[in-house]
């Protein structure tokens, strides 16, 4: 590469032409035609540019007249080469401050590039978070209308079942009167078939009131409304009434099979356990739709309990197996579901120093395990 | 760098004499044009100015001729000194040998004194050479005027450096000018002759390379 300092050679600093015109120039002016070359001829005398010797001249009448003619060529050499000199640094610094340009145009344009990903990634960001508070609101106002949902009818149950009680007693006491007046009525077929009438419709109020208490029942257990906050629970208990009011959710459609063995009560907040079991029956229940079944399992050792609900139901796509536990983080339709089933569900096992554990294949169904130990917490 | 070809026999150095607008490079380098009288001197090449300030560059070619036939060139540049140029300068700059940083003695041109001292840094930088490994020397010019800070003050000042002890020079007046640059010569030396065994080969000791390139019309004059 050359630098604009190198020394010029002649071709460097005059074209051919203008060579040509030159020696045409001196060989007028001499006696003898004159000739400038790179190259040292016989009689040449060297041309002569800052120190250095650029080309040779020859020719001339005598040596005097080539000394002379070859100082005008190094007299004009030396404008030829302020000019060129004065233009390849030009060039070089132009050429530089060009690079220089385009290299802060190119840092430029990647931090603007960085600053508008940034800035688009802001705005994703706020919309996300706009998105997480409007639906924790939601949730909010949901749970706190469940709340008070949940405790009017819990608050009703209580009232319910005192008349649910004597209107069940009375009705048993009557159907014993019907029986008692049955022999003193005239034996016509019109009076039996009145009899006949009047016991079904005794014996179905008395379903009826039975089926009232029953959810009566639950609902009270589920609600706890009329339990300690901490209390020795049967789980058993807990997940039957959990089970019924699932069924009851879904219109009785559902194939529950239970399968308990015996249990020892455990410490706990009855309330909770029991959101808890309904959480993971009604997952289990939305899982399975209406031909699925559903297995509720409980085993005890010594070292604790385990209540293992298993369905056969669409289960969870590995995809989203990481965030099922996630606040918040729900796959039904806004406002159908909360996203807090499960997480509420392993804060409970937590507190209650047992595990959550879930195991599901997509398409085959999800087997949830909850552990509680026996002895809690000492 | 220094240049050299072999097949020429010829080592060519540059010198480079930076500073500040205004505080007398191309003054310096006619000065050494008028004063010296080395054993080959070219012309001087004023290439360009606007106004009496240097667009590109001057430049003024020297040289010696050993008796082992080494042809010894020096080419002293002067670069711009005002702010704009600073590409120039940097090309300019680029492959020198040695440097002489003219500095204005004037007190209200201190500050300008160390922006393009700094300024020589970055380039320098730039161009890949090492500030402390390069030959310079820096030079106090326009001694002549009144209000300059002190000579004293500003050896102190300089001290530690390894560029102590200052030149002092008023170039319009051509004082200074030659020891200034017999002072870069004298430092010039010890490198090229570590790297071509001047005095060893081509018997150019170091009072001959300085004796000879800066020979003066002085003693003529005188």
């Amino acid at each position: 590469m050359r630098n604009f300092e190198d020394d010029p050679t002649l071709s460097d600093l005059l074209t051919p032409d203008q060579l040509q015109r030159l020696s045409n120039g001196l060989s007028a002016l001499c006696r003898a035609p004159v000739v400038i070359s790179e190259n040292r001829a016989g009689d040449a005398v060297p041309v002569e540019f800052n120190l250095e010797t650029v080309g040779w001249l020859s020719g001339g009448a005598s040596a005097v007249e080539r000394g002379a003619a070859a100082e005008l060529v190094s007299f004009l050499m030396l404008f030829v080469a302020k000019y060129r000199l004065a233009a390849n640094i030009h060039h070089d610094t132009t050429e530089a401050s060009y690079a220089e340009l385009q290299r802060q145009n190119e840092a430029l344009r990647a931090s603007e590039a960085k600053y508008r990903e940034l800035s688009d990634q802001l705005q994703q960001k706020v919309d996300e978070q706009v998105a997480v508070i409007r639906q924790t609101q939601q949730e909010l106002y949901e749970s706190a209308r469940l709340r008070s949902v949940g405790h009017l009818a819990a608050g009703v149950a209580h009232e319910i079942n005192n008349p649910v009680g004597f209107i069940s007693s009375n009705l048993r006491v009557a159907r014993d009167y019907v029986q008692n007046l049955e022999p003193l009525l005239p034996e016509t077929a019109e009076n039996w078939e009145l009899l006949e009438d009047f016991h079904d419709l005794l014996n179905e109020s008395i379903d009826g009131t039975d089926r009232i208490a029953s959810i009566v029942a639950d609902l009270k257990t589920f609600s706890s409304i009329d339990q300690a906050d901490n209390a020795l629970c049967d789980l058993n208990s807990l997940l039957r009434s959990a089970c019924h009011l699932v069924q009851t959710e879904h219109d009785h459609r559902l194939n529950i099979t239970e399968n308990l063995a015996e249990l020892p009560r455990i410490p706990g907040h009855p309330s909770r356990l029991s959101q808890t079991l309904f959480n993971l029956l009604d997952n289990a229940a939305r899982a399975v739709g209406e031909d699925g079944r559903i297995l509720v399992r409980t085993l005890a050792d010594n070292t604790g309990i385990q209540v293992i609900i298993q369905d056969n139901g669409c289960g969870i796509p590995e995809t989203i197996r990481s965030q099922v536990f996630d606040a918040f983080f729900t796959t039904r339709p806004v406002g159908s579901g909360t996203g807090l089933g499960l997480t509420v569900a392993r804060d409970t096992v937590r507190a209650h120093g047992g595990q959550l554990t879930l195991d599901s294949q997509e398409g085959a169904g999800t087997r949830v395990v909850l552990s509680l130990p026996v002895q809690q917490g000492s | 760098m220094p240049d050299f070809s072999p097949e020429d026999n010829k080592l060519a150095l540059k010198v480079v004499f930076y500073g500040p607008a205004l505080s007398g490079k191309t003054t310096n380098l006619m000065q050494l044009h008028s004063l010296l009288n080395p054993e080959r001197k070219g012309e001087l090449m004023v290439l360009e100015t606007r106004d009496d300030r240097t667009l590109f560059f001057d430049m003024l070619p020297i040289g010696l001729r050993s008796r082992s036939g080494l042809d010894l060139r020096l080419k002293l540049y002067t670069v711009p000194g005002q702010v704009q140029h600073d590409s120039t300068r940097k090309a300019v700059l680029s492959r020198a040998d040695g440097v002489v940083f003219v500095a204005d003695s004037q007190v209200a041109q201190q500050d300008n004194n160390a922006i393009a001292f700094g300024n020589l840094e970055d380039n320098l930088d730039k161009v890949g050479l090492d500030i402390d490994a390069l030959p310079m020397v820096v030079q106090f010019n326009k001694r002549d005027l009144p209000a300059v800070v002190d000579e004293a003050e500003l050896q102190a000042r300089w001290a530690g450096t390894p560029w102590a002890p200052l030149a002092m020079a008023s170039a319009l007046q051509g004082t200074g000018v030659i020891e200034t640059f017999r002072t870069l010569l004298d430092r010039l030396y010890t490198g090229i002759d570590a790297e071509f065994d001047l005095a060893g080969k081509h018997g150019i000791d170091r009072a001959t390379f300085i004796g000879r390139l800066s020979a003066s019309h002085g003693v003529d004059d005188a």
